[in-house]
Parts: C-alpha cells; structure tokens; sequence
C-alpha cells in the first residue's frame, strides 16, 4: 500500500469508526442511566423518611432539592442518550433492543407526566411515573439483556433473533414509525400546554385545571 | 489489502478495543469501590459520634446528610457499574470474577432493605445490610484476586485450576448459572421495590419546598 492508500484508510476509518465508536459508547451508557433513573425515582420513599428525621428545615429542603436535582437530571439525561433509539438508520442497521424506540417513548411520557400534571412532585404523579417507568425498563433491559447481550447462549437463540433490532427489521420498523408518532405528539402537547400556561400568566388570568407548568 | 479493508480492521479494532477497554476499567475499578461501599457503612459509629459532638444543630444535619448521601449514593452507584455481570455475552467473552453477578444481586438487596425498612434506625435491617454488603464484597474480591489476578501468573497447579474456575470466560458454565440466578433474583426484588413504591404514602411533608 502506498502512503496516500494509508491515509485515505485512517481517514476513512476515523470518520466512520468515530461515529460508530459514538453511537456505541451511548449504548453502553444507556443501561446505566436507565438503571440509575429507576434507583433515583423508586428510592423517594427512603429520601422521605430520612426527610422526616432531619432537625431543621434548612437541611430537610437541602436534602430534598440534591435528590430532585440529581434525579430530574437524570431522568432529562436518559431522554437525552435515548433518543438515538428513534433514529432509523441506526435502528435498523445496528443490534439495538428491538422495543428500544417503545422504551424512550414511555420515558418521555414519564418526563411530560412530571411537567404537566398539577403539583408536579406529588404522591399520584409518582405512581403514574412509576408505571411508566417500569414499563419503559421492561421495553428496554428485556431485550437489551436476553437478546442483544445474549447471543452467545444456544437456549435464547430464537428470542435474540426475534429481539434483536437489525435482525428484524419487519418489527422494527413499525415499532419505530408508532413510537416516532407518539413522540411527535406528546412533544406538541407538552409545548402547547407549556405555551397556553404561559399565556394566561401574561395575561394574569387563573392556571387551566390539571396544568401547572409555569410556576 | 486494500485501504478499504485497513480501514475496517481499524474501526473494528476502535469499537472492540473501546469496549474491552471500558469493561475492564469498570471490572478493575469495582474492588475499590467494593471496599469504599463497605468501609463507609462500617463508619456508621464514628460518624454518629462526631454527629453528637457537634454543638449547632445546622452543622449535624449537613454532616449527617452528607454521610447518608455519599454512603448511598455510593452503593447505587456500584451496582450502576457492575450492571455489565449482568449481560451474559460480556460475562462469556471477558475475565471476571465468577462471583460478580450475584455481588451485583447483593448491592440491589442492600438498596431494597435500605427503601423498604430503616436501616439506620432498625438494627435488624443494619445487620442485613451488613451481612449482604460482608458477603457480596467476599463473591467479587475473592474471585477477583484467587481468579481474574492469579490465573494471569502461571503458578501451576492446583492454583491454576483453582483460577481458572474463579474466571468466568474460562467457566462459562457456572457464570451463566450464577447470571440466571442473579438475573432472577434482581427481577423479583425489582418487583418488590416497584409494590412498595406503589403503596408507600409518597406525598411531600407540607413545610418542604414551600
């Protein structure tokens, strides 16, 4: 090979390997961040009792305000990592958890639940999310663990076949254009309901009922 | 070979080597962690002792949370980074301790003992976390050490076959037993936490936030 066919490979090989190395490093990041937005969000009963026993209410809001930012923080962060499961060439080309797309959409409706339900911190918005968040896991560590990490096992060969996002393309599809639209949707009743709070507080009238995102 | 393929042999080697490299990063940086999770909650008597020394009631509270939060906060976090034991191709194709799906079973029973009852209040509840916390920092350094370290130094046998059964790319047999098991385990607890979140009174104390 000649010096200039070199060059033209590590150049080649820095602009697809370093976007392929991208893609790969979020999806070895988002196990971690799911698993981490679940153990912040199922952990509120522990941080309220320690709440209750701490002595004066400067270090109870200190408490409070460190585990809703982390959490919060976390939960935007996952969205964040997660929306690369919506992109369909990578959907379709890389071994990604076929119900991957499912599993952002459910945590995004997680994040929209927090925004646009009244007193946004509440015991019921906790339930909701917690429904929804549990549905998202299974949507995402279901495949992720027993197909897309589980190919080297003969006794799940047919579910890592049938789970496994470029090796079924005939369902990855759908359940990308459904969960695309879904997205698309709960983005526009998240910005038009955050647009007409804010309005009425320009405008000084009262909060509709059951929305509260402008505080 | 043709710069095309020099190209794909070097992409190959970014994505693998990254992988291998972060895998074994986290699986050389765990024993560490394994130790500082377990040495914070063994601080428990000192920290209640300085807690009691402290003469304005402010500096207890930020003291106290501080701990809590550290101590915690540590111990999800260990389990965020062992959450690789629990991917059976990593376990296959990589050397680590035999033991690490079920120390990553232990941290997720420490952190459900720690929602559903008050371990720093219940000493019963304290003395299961600190049995998990003894007993998953045994399955992941032991096998760390007597396996994933000693096989690389050749002593010979019987250490050698002791080694070999401590690593799980060279006992896949047993890692995949331990990883359903762990795998099983974790599911039902997870299924436990999700009830008690379900049922738990979950609504802010009034004079928080406000």
């Amino acid at each position: 090979m000649t010096p200039e066919q070199i060059a033209d490979a590590v150049a080649l090989a820095l602009a697809r390997g370093g976007r392929l190395w991208l893609v790969s490093t979020i999806g070895a990041l988002a196990p971690a961040l799911w698993a981490l937005t679940l153990l912040l969000h199922l952990a509120r009963p522990y941080v309220l009792r320690t709440l209750g026993k701490l002595s004066l209410r400067f270090g109870a809001d200190l408490w409070w305000l460190a585990y809703v930012i982390g959490r919060d923080a976390v939960l935007v962060l996952t969205l964040g990592v997660s929306v690369t499961f919506l992109m369909p060439d990578l959907v379709l080309k890389l071994d990604l958890p076929l119900t991957a797309p499912l599993a952002t959409l459910f945590l995004f409706w997680a994040l929209a639940a927090r925004l646009r339900t009244r007193g946004g911190d509440g015991g019921r918005t906790h339930r909701l999310m917690t429904a929804l968040l549990v549905f998202g896991a299974t949507f995402y560590f279901v495949p992720q663990t027993f197909a897309v990490e589980a190919s080297s096992l003969p006794a799940l060969a047919g579910f890592a076949a049938f789970f496994d996002s470029a090796r079924n393309p005939a369902w990855a599809g759908p359940i990308l254009a459904a969960s695309l639209v879904g997205f698309v949707v709960t983005a526009a009743w998240i910005f038009t309901g955050g647009l007409g709070a804010s309005n009425r507080r320009a405008r000084g009238g009262p909060p509709a009922s059951g929305v509260s995102v402008v505080r | 070979m043709t710069s095309e393929e020099l190209a794909d042999a070097i992409i190959r080697a970014f994505v693998e080597g990254g992988e291998a490299f972060l895998e074994g990063t986290l699986a050389a940086a765990l024993p560490a962690v394994w130790l500082l999770v377990l040495a914070l909650h063994l601080a428990r008597p000192y920290v209640l002792d300085t807690t009691r020394g402290l003469s304005l009631r402010l500096a207890a509270d930020i003291w106290w949370i501080l701990y809590l939060a550290i101590r915690d906060g540590l111990v999800a976090l260990a389990f965020v980074m062992s959450f690789m034991y629990l991917f059976p191709d990593v376990l296959v194709a990589e050397a680590l301790p035999i033991g690490g799906s079920l120390a990553t079973a232990a941290l997720f029973a420490v952190l459900l003992t720690k929602l559903v009852a008050d371990a720093d209040d219940d000493p019963r509840a304290f003395a299961i976390v600190s049995w998990l916390l003894g007993a998953g920092a045994l399955l992941y350094v032991g096998p760390t050490l007597v396996g994933v370290q000693a096989s690389a130094l050749g002593l010979g046998d019987p250490w050698d076959r002791l080694a070999a059964a401590l690593v799980t790319s060279t006992n896949p047999a047993l890692a995949i037993a331990l990883w359903w098991v762990s795998v099983a385990a974790i599911s039902a607890m997870g299924v436990v936490a999700v009830w008690f979140n379900l049922r738990a009174p979950a609504d802010l104390p009034h004079e928080v936030g406000s």
